[in-house]
């Protein structure tokens, strides 16, 4: 029985290693402790969707895939949605693919701040990527599926001399549905659900879905396996319990919101659990354009500029959302947004990663929920935020915009180009702005310092035995460029880490 | 409950020349899924939202009436006005009734179609279980 789903009768196993979690880190880990022949478990909370079981419609995306229906959001001045998948894949299903190599500063910045990497690890997780890039496909965006958003979007850059580049994804040959926020019912994108987690399977794995682990079980300090109940998917029923027994260790690779609060849960004490929280929080500007762009057809994502990625402090790339997104994204009500909406087939959103400073909090919601972030963005950031609205709305009017629509909650909905620069003056207050967090970082986090960090360089909670974490929530600072790359590179190097002591 | 958050949401997004508005996507079929299919909070959010929406046109067009009796015209200048609002809270009360409303307008077929996008298959709503 290698995959156990929802089910009514106890389930108990004992394997080498169990991994919780099947996203970016967590299935990256499993395969390499599967390939060493290890006996893997991968415990999973959410359902396993093969891609023809996907949802077209966002609101099937929201049901189906996302975590808590996509409807967590930062406690802070303002609610931004945290958004984050829940299923088989974890958020590599919903997310664009997009893979781009640590850059070398973060080395040293771990180095000096946080006591980790001084041991080669720029080499080591370099040669980590190299080895994804060419067993997850990495391709850029072929030309026939671009689209025209992604095309204005290189001319737009090309006019100011931004330096940018067509994106390079872990999709193979794709087919520029834009629909990857959906899931990539073409079966081009290589999420970890179609890649490893039938890899880990085939090797004599185990696979556990519709199984959220509600505490890994100590003794003493060790971690000797984990437990949860199963839930079913569609009515959120619970059905029996389970037990994995881990004889080598538990790797736990839940999220940046979920890792943390499933360690406290099982009574880990480290006073850096939770904390350090980051995000590269992100908000879109369309431009409105004469001709038609129909944004949706093209891939997802296929431009970027990383040249800001220093100063200020941004990421800018396009992003297609589904017309029911825009639908509610869109200022006004009544007839006045419904003229607004008319207009969508001329509109093209781009949008920007802001590398964020500030921190925040992770914890436990109250009876049992979803863990809350509490995250305010300082005003320095503020600032970056603004930036990287201006530059976007500049961008479409080099692109041949006649109009940008910034979303800023104070501004008309349009601004006409003679208007641009009154958006980098706009408000510095977060609520005036619809940002998104999907890049988030820490709550766990790596250093030498055992007061400052709740893991070491290879992902081992400080002081305990057999506990390791491998996900996004170990990564000390933000990044500045899109995690998933580095987020698989650090679990890989963590499993190999596992493999070489045991 | 239902008729609040109903007449909120096809105040918000009405029919606008040849755009059909939320009256006419199969509205009431959407809401019994989502009441039955989504958390119970994300109902309850909406419905607030809904309440918001309907007891605010004293702040708005200054008339002492919920949002359910306004004239056509009234109604739809509260609709403006509410969703613009000020006020970060009451924002956000709004767009609890925008967002499923979004939700359900764009992936209604005739939506799409007015917009060149090919109908969503259903969603099936499956999963592997071996
Ligand atoms: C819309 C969107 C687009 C993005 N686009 C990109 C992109 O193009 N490129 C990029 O680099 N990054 C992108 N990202 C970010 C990237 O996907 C994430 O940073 C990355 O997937 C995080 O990896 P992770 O392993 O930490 O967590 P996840 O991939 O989220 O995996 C965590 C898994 O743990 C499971 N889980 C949670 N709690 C439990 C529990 N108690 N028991 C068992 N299982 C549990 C979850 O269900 C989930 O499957 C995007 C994110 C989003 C939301
Ligand atoms: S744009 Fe479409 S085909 Fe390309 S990876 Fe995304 S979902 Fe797949």
């Amino acid at each position: 029985m290698p995959h156990v789903s929802f089910g009514e009768r106890r389930f108990e196993d004992d394997v080498d290693y169990v991994v919780v979690g099947s996203g970016a880190g967590g299935a990256a880990a499993a395969v390499v402790l599967a390939r060493a022949g290890a006996k893997v478990a991968l415990v999973e909370a959410g359902a396993w969707r093969e891609p023809e079981h996907y949802p077209s419609s966002a609101y099937g995306a929201m049901r189906d895939l996302m975590d808590d229906w996509g409807a967590s959001v930062t406690l802070g001045r303002a609610l931004w949605p945290v958004v984050q998948a829940r299923t088989m894949g974890g958020t590599t299903v919903v997310n664009s693919a997009i893979a781009i190599r640590t850059p070398a500063d973060l080395f040293s910045q771990w180095e000096r701040e946080h006591g980790v990497g001084g041991d080669g690890l720029r080499e080591r997780v370099w040669a980590a990527q190299e080895v994804l890039e060419r067993e997850l496909c990495v391709e850029e965006v072929p030309p026939a599926s671009r689209g025209r958003s992604n095309e204005l979007a290189m001319k737009g850059a090309e006019a100011m001399g931004m330096e940018s580049h067509w994106i390079r994804r872990y999709a193979k040959g794709c087919a520029g549905t834009g629909q990857c926020l959906q899931g990539c019912r073409k079966q081009k994108k290589q999420s970890t659900n179609v890649v490893w987690v039938p890899e880990v399977l085939a090797r004599g794995g185990l696979v556990l879905s519709c199984a959220p682990v509600t505490r890994v079980v100590l003794e003493g300090t060790r971690a000797v396996g984990v437990e949860g109940r199963f839930v079913h998917p569609a009515t959120r029923e619970q059905g029996a319990s389970f037990l994995v027994r881990a004889r080598k260790a538990v790797v736990v690779a839940a999220s940046v919101t979920h890792s943390p609060v499933l360690l406290m849960r099982s009574g880990v004490k480290r006073r850096a659990l939770g904390r350090f929280f980051r995000a590269h929080p992100g908000t879109g500007v369309f431009g409105v354009y004469d001709a038609p762009v129909d944004q949706n057809v093209g891939a997802t994502q296929g431009w970027a500029s990383t040249q800001y990625r220093e100063r200020p402090g941004l990421k800018l790339e396009t992003l297609s959302i589904p017309l029911e997104l825009v639908a509610s994204r869109f200022a006004g009500g009544g007839t006045e947004l419904m003229k607004r909406l008319g207009q969508y087939r001329h509109v093209a959103m781009w949008c920007h990663a802001v590398r964020a400073e500030s921190t925040g909090t992770v914890s436990p919601g109250p009876f049992g929920g979803a863990p809350v972030v509490r995250y305010t963005l300082d005003a320095d950031d503020m600032e970056r935020f603004r930036e990287g609205l201006h530059l976007l709305a500049k961008m479409h009017f080099a692109a041949g915009a006649r109009a940008v629509i910034p979303g800023v909650a104070g501004l008309p909905f349009e601004l006409g180009q003679k208007d641009v620069d009154r958006l980098r003056e706009g408000p510095t207050d977060p609520r005036h702005y619809i940002a998104v967090l999907t890049h988030l970082f820490g709550g766990c986090v790596m250093g030498a310092d055992p007061d400052r960090s709740v893991v070491d360089g290879e992902g081992r909670v400080h002081g305990y035995q057999g506990l390791v974490v491998a996900d996004a929530s170990v990564i000390p600072t933000n990044l500045g460029v899109n995690p998933q790359h580095t987020i698989m590179a650090l679990a890989r190097l963590n499993a190999e880490a596992l493999l070489a002591r045991a | 409950m239902t008729w609040l958050v109903r007449s909120a949401m096809c105040a918000l997004y009405p029919r606008a020349g040849d755009l059909p508005g939320l009256e006419d996507c199969d509205l009431d079929g959407f809401l019994e899924r989502f009441h039955r299919e989504a958390p119970l909070r994300m109902s309850l959010g909406v419905f607030l939202g809904a309440l918001v929406f309907h007891l605010t046109p004293l702040f708005t067009v200054f008339v002492p009436l919920p949002a359910f009796l306004l004239p056509p015209p009234l109604l739809d200048r509260h609709a403006s006005r509410i969703a613009g609002s000020g006020s970060y809270w009451v924002r956000q009360a709004i767009f609890l009734v925008k967002f499923p409303a979004g939700l359900c307008w764009g992936a209604h077929p005739d939506v799409r179609r007015r917009f060149a996008l090919g109908a969503y298959p259903a969603d099936p709503a499956d999963w592997r279980t071996r």
